[in-house]
C-alpha cells in the first residue's frame, strides 16, 4: 500500500485511493462538489485543487490524484485558499442566491464552503444568466437549473447507477445547464438519491420540499425494514414527527443509495392503518387488560397453541417470543411463515429492492437453525386444516393473509403495527411500535445484523414488540428477560450460536454478519468417505 | 532573408490538379508509403524521433516520442490502436490545415497510412471541423481514388497490410480540436475534454490506445521517409527542426499561408513574405501563434524568430499553430480583445467551473470596457478572473482564453486604463495574486 503525505501527515492507503479519501483518513476535509465516492470521477468543479509538494506537478485536483509512493500534497497553503475562493466566486457568478426560499439551505455546500472561502465583497456587476426553473423531471423531483453548478453528479448517477440516462448537460459556456430530454421523465425507483447527491438546491425532493427547514431536524441512524436488503438510513425528525429519510452510507449494503419506496415508508407511521390502541374482542382496551386477556387465551387454550414468529419483526422480538413460548407454553408449536403479506409493495430488482419484503428473514432462518422444533409454513397449513389450532399468537406478519386462511375457529392474538387480515380477525390486538420508534436489530439478506435506533416515541399506546413480549411473558408466569433492547439482544447472542459474541457495541453503525452455522452432521457414509478422501 | 526555403509541405501546391491521384503520384505521392511498408514500424518511429519533428497543432510536443507512448502489443492485449488526424482547425487566425488538405489531400492520406503502420493501427480517422464540409468532399474524393488504386484499405500495394482511413465531420465546436474532446465527439458523445490521466496514447478512442496528430504533422511524415531524418534536421534550428506553415492575417499586404524554415526572423516574415503593413501605418501588436497565445509588442517582434524557443524567450509567448495575426496602429486593442473573448465565451464547453463562468465574465467586462462603461476596478477584476482560470481547468482551453487577457493587460495597460478614463496606476501588477 502506498504512503502519501497530506499537510505533512503521512498516511498509508490502498492503491487506487484518491487524495480526497486519503485526506479524510487523517481528518483533513478537502472541499468538493463533483466528486462522489460511488460515482466515476468527473473533475469538473475544481473545488478540490491542492498544491503538490512532491511526486507530481500542481496545483491539481485531489479527486483525480491517486495515491502513489512519494506523493505529498498541501491543502493549507495561501494558494490553496486563494484557489478555493476563486472557484467559489465562479460558482456563484450566475447562482441566483435564493437561499431564503431554497430547500437546500442549511445543507448546501455552496453555503458551507462560502463561510470558509467566500469573497464576501461581491464584484459581480453583470446580469446573471437565466435558466429553466421549476422543471418537473420526475414524480419525486423538481429541477431548478439556475441553482445548478453543473457538477454532473446526477448525470453520472443516471448513467452509472440506474443506467437510465435521462439527464444531460445541455448548451455550452455559462449557458450550460442540466436538463432532461424533451418528453422524457425520470421514472426509476431511485429518484430521491438524485436530490441527495445534488450538492446544491438544483434537484430537490417534491415529497420533502417546503415541509421543514433542515436545521430543525434531528437525525437518527436506523435501518429500512421495507425489504430484506436493509438499507441503512437516517431518520430526520422533529418533535416526534418524521419528515424524511436519507440513505446512510454503508458500502457493504446500500452504498449511498436507497429506493423511493423505502424513503417514503415512514409515512405509514402516521397512516390510517396504524394500530395505536390495544383491542380485545374488537373493542379498544387498555394495554394491560389486553395483555392479560392474551395471557388468559394462551393459558386456557382448549386445543393446540400456534406461535408464529415474525419475518418482519426484529431479532429481539422474535427471540423474546421464542423464549417466552419455550418457558411458559411447553405444548405450543412454533411456526415461521415465509412469504410476503398480501398488499405488500411488489416492485423488486437486482439492485436494492429485494423480492422478499420481510426485513428479518435471515434472522428467522438463524432461529430455525438454532431451534429445529420450529415448523414451517406447510406445517401450519396442515395444522389449521386439521383443526389442531385453537389459539394462534402472531408476531407482526399478516399470517392469515399469507396463508389465504380466514381463521375461522381460531382465536388470534396479533402483535403488530399495522391493520391487516390477521389483526381484523384477532381476538386480542397488541399495538407494536414502528421500526423507527424502537431500538432493535434486523438481519438482512446477506445475513448482516444491523442496528436501528429509536428516532421518535412510539405512537399511541404502542410499544416495541420485544417489550410487549416481556409483558406477555410476565403475565404468563416467566418473562423472557427483555427488559431493554440491549438485554434482549444479549440474551439472544448468548443463546443462539450464529449471534454468538455480538453486542450492540460490536455491531456499530455498519452491522456484522452472522457466523455460518456448522454444516449439518451427515450419516451418509459415502459422503463422509468422499470428504475424508 | 537569404536562407534556403525548402518546400516540404507545399511541394505539390500550385500544380494543376494537385489534389488528384494522377498528378500527386506523378510528383512522388505514395512512394514513401511503398518504402515505409517494407520497414519495421519501430524503424519509422525512430526516423520521426530522429528528425525532431514537433507537433504542429500548437503544443509542439515531439511527434516520435508521442508515438512511442503506445503500449507494446503484449501490454495492450487485444485492444486495437487508433490513429486520429486532428483536422478540427478552429483556432482564430489559423487556416493552414484546410490548405494542406485542399491542395494536397494525398499527402495527408499517405501520412496517415505511414503513421498508422508505425504505431500498429489498422484504422485511421480524420476528424474535420463541421465547417469543412467542402474540404471533406475533396478529401473523400481523394480517398476514393486511393482506395480504388489499392492504396487504402485491404492489402495495400500488395503487401498484405490492411489500413483503412475514414473521414468524420464534427459539429463545429472549437473545443473538439482539443484531443480528448475530439475523442469524445468521435465516440458520439458531447464534445467535452476528458480528465488526464489516462492519456490517449494509453486510453483514448473507445478506451483503446490512440495517437492524435495534426494534419501538418502527418503531412511531413512521407517527406521524412523519403529524405531521412538528417535532411530534416538540416533545416530550421537545433530544437525546432524543419519547416512550418504560417497562416498570416491582419493588417498586412499579402495575407496567406507561407512555408518557412523554423527560426526565420519574425520581422522578415512580416516585411517580406507578408508584404509589410499598409502605407502610413505602424505596427502595434502581433499575435504570433493563433489567438490563444500571448500578444507581442513591436519591439519583441523585431527580436524574435519564428520557432518554439525564441518566441517564448523574447516575449513569453508561443509559436502555437503558427497563426500570425498582425495589428497596426489603428487597432482598438480593447475592442480586439473583447472580440477575441466573444469567441472564447461562446466556445467554452461549459464543463469545469472556472472556464464556464469565467470566459463569459471576462467577455462582459471587456464589452463594458470597450463601450467606456467600466472602471479601473473592473480591469483588476478582469486580471484576477484570467489568473484564476489559467491552469485551473481540465483542458488547455482555460489557459487559451486567459493568456490573451493576461498579455494584453500586461503589455498594453495604458489602452485599457485609458478606456476607463484613468492613468495606469503606479502600483499596477499585471500578475497580482489571483483572488482577493
Amino acid at each position: 500500500m502506498p504512503t502519501v503525505k497530506i499537510d505533512g501527515i503521512e498516511v498509508e492507503v490502498p492503491a487506487g485511493t484518491n487524495m480526497i479519501e486519503a485526506a479524510r483518513k487523517v481528518g483533513i476535509d478537502i472541499p468538493h462538489y463533483c466528486y462522489h465516492p460511488h460515482l466515476s470521477i468527473a473533475g469538473n468543479c475544481r473545488m478540490c485543487l491542492v498544491d503538490v509538494e512532491a511526486g507530481g506537478r500542481g496545483p491539481d485536483i485531489a479527486c483525480n490524484m491517486m495515491a502513489r509512493d512519494g506523493l505529498a500534497i498541501r491543502t493549507d497553503t495561501p494558494q490553496v485558499a486563494t484557489m478555493r475562493r476563486a472557484t467559489m466566486e465562479f460558482l456563484l457568478k450566475n447562482h441566483p442566491l435564493d437561499c431564503p426560499i431554497c430547500d437546500q439551505s442549511g445543507e448546501c455546500r455552496l453555503q458551507d464552503y462560502y463561510m470558509e472561502y467566500g469573497q464576501y465583497e461581491s464584484r459581480l456587476s453583470d446580469p446573471k444568466v437565466t435558466k429553466h426553473k421549476r422543471v418537473d423531471i420526475g414524480d419525486h423531483l423538481v429541477l431548478d437549473a439556475e441553482r445548478c453548478i453543473a457538477c454532473s453528479r446526477c448525470v453520472r448517477f443516471g448513467d452509472e447507477i440506474t443506467g437510465t440516462g435521462e439527464l444531460r448537460l445541455f448548451n455550452r459556456t455559462d449557458h450550460t445547464e442540466i436538463g432532461i430530454f424533451p418528453g422524457a421523465r425520470i421514472q426509476h425507483d431511485y429518484q430521491g438519491n438524485l436530490a441527495d447527491i445534488c450538492p446544491v438546491g438544483a434537484i430537490t425532493n417534491k415529497d420533502f420540499r417546503f415541509t421543514k427547514r433542515v436545521w430543525y431536524l434531528k437525525e437518527t441512524d436506523a435501518v429500512c425494514t421495507e425489504c430484506a436488503t436493509g438499507c441503512n438510513v437516517r431518520v430526520c425528525h422533529q418533535q416526534g414527527q418524521v419528515f424524511r429519510l436519507l440513505p446512510r452510507r454503508n458500502d457493504a449494503v446500500n452504498k449511498s443509495w436507497m429506493c423511493d419506496h423505502g424513503r417514503q415508508a415512514f409515512e405509514a407511521i402516521t397512516g390510517l392503518d396504524r394500530l395505536l390502541r390495544a383491542r380485545v374482542q374488537g373493542q379498544p382496551a387498555d394495554l394491560d387488560d389486553a395483555v392479560a386477556a392474551a395471557a388468559t387465551l394462551l393459558r386456557e387454550a382448549g386445543g393446540g397453541v400456534a406461535v408464529v414468529l415474525g419475518h418482519s419483526a426484529s431479532n429481539e422480538a422474535n427471540w423474546a417470543l421464542l423464549k417466552l413460548t419455550r418457558d411458559n407454553l411447553p405444548n405450543a408449536t412454533v411456526y415461521a411463515v415465509a412469504g410476503n403479506d398480501p398488499g405488500a409493495w411488489d416492485r423488486s430488482d437486482d439492485f436494492l429492492m429485494d423480492a422478499d419484503k420481510n426485513a428479518n428473514s435471515a434472522g428467522i432462518a438463524a432461529l430455525m437453525a438454532h431451534d429445529p422444533a420450529i415448523r414451517d409454513r406447510s406445517d401450519l397449513v396442515q395444522a389449521l386444516a386439521d383443526g389442531d389450532v385453537d389459539v394462534m399468537l402472531v408476531l407482526g406478519d399478516d399470517v392469515l393473509g399469507r396463508l389465504g386462511a380466514d381463521g375461522a375457529g381460531v382465536r388470534v392474538i396479533h402483535v403488530g403495527s399495522f391493520r391487516c387480515t390477521t389483526s381484523d380477525a384477532a381476538t386480542v390486538v397488541l399495538p407494536a411500535a414502528h421500526p423507527y420508534e424502537q431500538d432493535a436489530t434486523w438481519t438482512n439478506r446477506d445475513r448482516r445484523v444491523q442496528r436501528g435506533r429509536r428516532a421518535i416515541h412510539p405512537a399511541g399506546d404502542s410499544e416495541p414488540a420485544w417489550a410487549l413480549m416481556e409483558r406477555l411473558g410476565a403475565a404468563l408466569g416467566k418473562a423472557p428477560g427483555a427488559t431493554s433492547a440491549a438485554a434482549a439482544f444479549k440474551s439472544l447472542a448468548s443463546s443462539v450460536e450464529s449471534f454468538s459474541g455480538m453486542t450492540y457495541q460490536s455491531l456499530g453503525n455498519g452491522g456484522a454478519v452472522l457466523a455460518s452455522p456448522p454444516s449439518p452432521p451427515t450419516d451418509d457414509e459415502d459422503a463422509l468417505e468422499t470428504i475424508h478422501a | 532573408m537569404d536562407v534556403p526555403k525548402p518546400r516540404i509541405l507545399t511541394r505539390r501546391w500550385g500544380l494543376e490538379g494537385s489534389h488528384t491521384l494522377a498528378v500527386a503520384r506523378k510528383h512522388g505521392a505514395y512512394e514513401s508509403l511503398r518504402k515505409a511498408l517494407t520497414m519495421e514500424p519501430s524503424a519509422i518511429t525512430q526516423v520521426v524521433k530522429d528528425s525532431g519533428l514537433r507537433g504542429r497543432g500548437g503544443a509542439g510536443f515531439p511527434t516520435g516520442v508521442k508515438w512511442g507512448f503506445v503500449p507494446p502489443p503484449e501490454k495492450r492485449g487485444d485492444k486495437p490502436v487508433y490513429l486520429i488526424c486532428n483536422a478540427d482547425e478552429s483556432e482564430p487566425g489559423t487556416f493552414k490545415d484546410r490548405y494542406c488538405i485542399w491542395n494536397d489531400p494525398h499527402a495527408l492520406i499517405e501520412g496517415c497510412l505511414i503513421a498508422a503502420w508505425a504505431i500498429g493501427a489498422k484504422t485511421a480517422y480524420i476528424y474535420l471541423r463541421g465547417e469543412f464540409k467542402f474540404v471533406k468532399d475533396r478529401l473523400d474524393a481523394a480517398l476514393a481514388e486511393a482506395r480504388e488504386a489499392g492504396l487504402v484499405g485491404r492489402n495495400i500495394l500488395g503487401t498484405g497490410i490492411d489500413i483503412d482511413v475514414w473521414t468524420h465531420l464534427g459539429a463545429g465546436a472549437y473545443i473538439c480540436g482539443e484531443e480528448t474532446a475530439l475523442l469524445s465527439s468521435l465516440e458520439g458523445g458531447r464534445g467535452q475534454p476528458k480528465l488526464k490521466p489516462p492519456f490517449p496514447a494509453v486510453e483514448g478512442a473507445w478506451r483503446c490506445p490512440t495517437i492524435v496528430n495534426n494534419v501538418e504533422t502527418l503531412q511531413v511524415v512521407p517527406w521524412l521517409i523519403e529524405h531521412g531524418a538528417a535532411a530534416y534536421r538540416a533545416i530550421g534550428t537545433e530544437k525546432s527542426p524543419g519547416t512550418k506553415l504560417f497562416s498570416c492575417s491582419g493588417h498586412i499586404r499579402r495575407p496567406g499561408v507561407y512555408e518557412l524554415p523554423l527560426g526565420y526572423p519574425m520581422i522578415e516574415l512580416l516585411n517580406d513574405e507578408c508584404g509589410g503593413l499598409h502605407d502610413g501605418r505602424t505596427l502595434k501588436a502581433v499575435i504570433p501563434g493563433g489567438s490563444s497565445v500571448p500578444v507581442m509588442t513591436p519591439d519583441e517582434v523585431a527580436r524574435a524568430t519564428m520557432d518554439y524557443e525564441s518566441i517564448n524567450e523574447v516575449a513569453g509567448s508561443y509559436l502555437g499553430s503558427g497563426g500570425f495575426i498582425v495589428m497596426d496602429d489603428r487597432t482598438d486593442l480593447v475592442a480586439a480583445l473583447a472580440n477575441l473573448l466573444r469567441f472564447y465565451a461562446h466556445e467554452s464547453c461549459g464543463q469545469c467551473s472556472p472556464c464556464r463562468e469565467g470566459t463569459g465574465w471576462m467577455h462582459s467586462i471587456l464589452q463594458r470596457l470597450a463601450a467606456g462603461e467600466a472602471t479601473e476596478f473592473d480591469i483588476a477584476t478582469l486580471r484576477d478572473v484570467a489568473n484564476n482560470i489559467h491552469s485551473r481547468t481540465i483542458c488547455f482551453f482555460g489557459a487559451s482564453a486567459a493568456m490573451p487577457v493576461q498579455s494584453f493587460l500586461k503589455k498594453f495597460p495604458e489602452e485599457f486604463f485609458g478606456r476607463a478614463g484613468v492613468d495606469v496606476p503606479d502600483d499596477w501588477q499585471p500578475r497580482a495574486a489571483s483572488a482577493k
